[in-house]
């Protein structure tokens, strides 16, 4: 997941692929809730765990893009 | 103490010899200070990750370490959106977006950190069609997270 995300941002102007050790920020692991991972968040409204083929990932993206209406 | 043996390093150049274009590397660590200020975060990783990408960065000319020392107030990490430490955004020509990786890639996300450099350099990811046309359609920006533990 780490990769492809990091893949989408190296394709897209649009997007910021972050990948966090979410052992050193307890913080996020509580904000995100993250109790198994990969954990993925797009833009704070859609999230997913697991590995996830490529085209799901891009389900949740166009999802989230939908959602999201800043 | 060294992170990569020498059998690592001997691997990890082979690798490295299908890097195509330089990368910058942006690593933002905290400030070093002899004193412990009550209520500052500490950063107990950051001398670690630091060590680990100094080993990493020698392994091949193509690879270019810069390192800022910041506290919460900096300009550089401001610019950047970056709000914690160790934190590192992978840069170069071609690539459009934020690459970027927070914490010390340890185990299997330390090949994650080898994969996304080499991902960097060609400034190319092997997508499919589809994907490059839905990202491509994208009129908003889009923040991705994704947590990792060390394995």
């Amino acid at each position: 997941m780490a990769r492809l995300a990091h893949k989408m941002a190296i394709a897209n102007s649009h997007i910021v692929a972050d990948v966090v050790e979410v052992s050193e920020f307890p913080d996020l692991a509580q904000r995100y809730m993250v109790r198994g991972v990969p954990k993925t968040v797009i833009n704070d409204s859609v999230d997913f765990l697991g590995n996830v083929p490529e085209a799901t990932f891009v389900e949740h993206i166009q999802r989230a893009a939908s959602l999201d209406v800043t | 103490m060294a992170f990569l043996s020498p059998e690592n390093q001997s691997d990890i150049k082979k690798i490295f010899a299908d890097l195509s274009g330089d990368v910058r590397l942006l690593f933002f660590t905290q400030r070093d200070s002899p004193l412990i200020i009550p209520g500052r975060e500490d950063c107990p990783t950051c001398k670690d990750t630091r060590a680990l990408l100094e080993e990493v960065v020698a392994l091949s000319d193509k690879l270019h370490l810069e390192i800022h020392e910041v506290s919460p107030d900096s300009e550089i990490a401001r610019e950047h959106g970056i709000d914690r430490v160790p934190a590192l955004i992978m840069m170069a020509d071609g690539v459009k977006g934020k690459v970027r990786y927070f914490g010390l890639p340890s185990g299997y996300e330390f090949s994650v950190l080898l994969g996304s450099l080499l991902d960097v350099s060609k400034a190319e990811a092997d997508l499919s069609e589809d994907t490059i046309e839905v990202l491509n359609a994208l009129d908003k920006d889009l923040h991705f997270q994704v947590f990792v533990t060390p394995t």
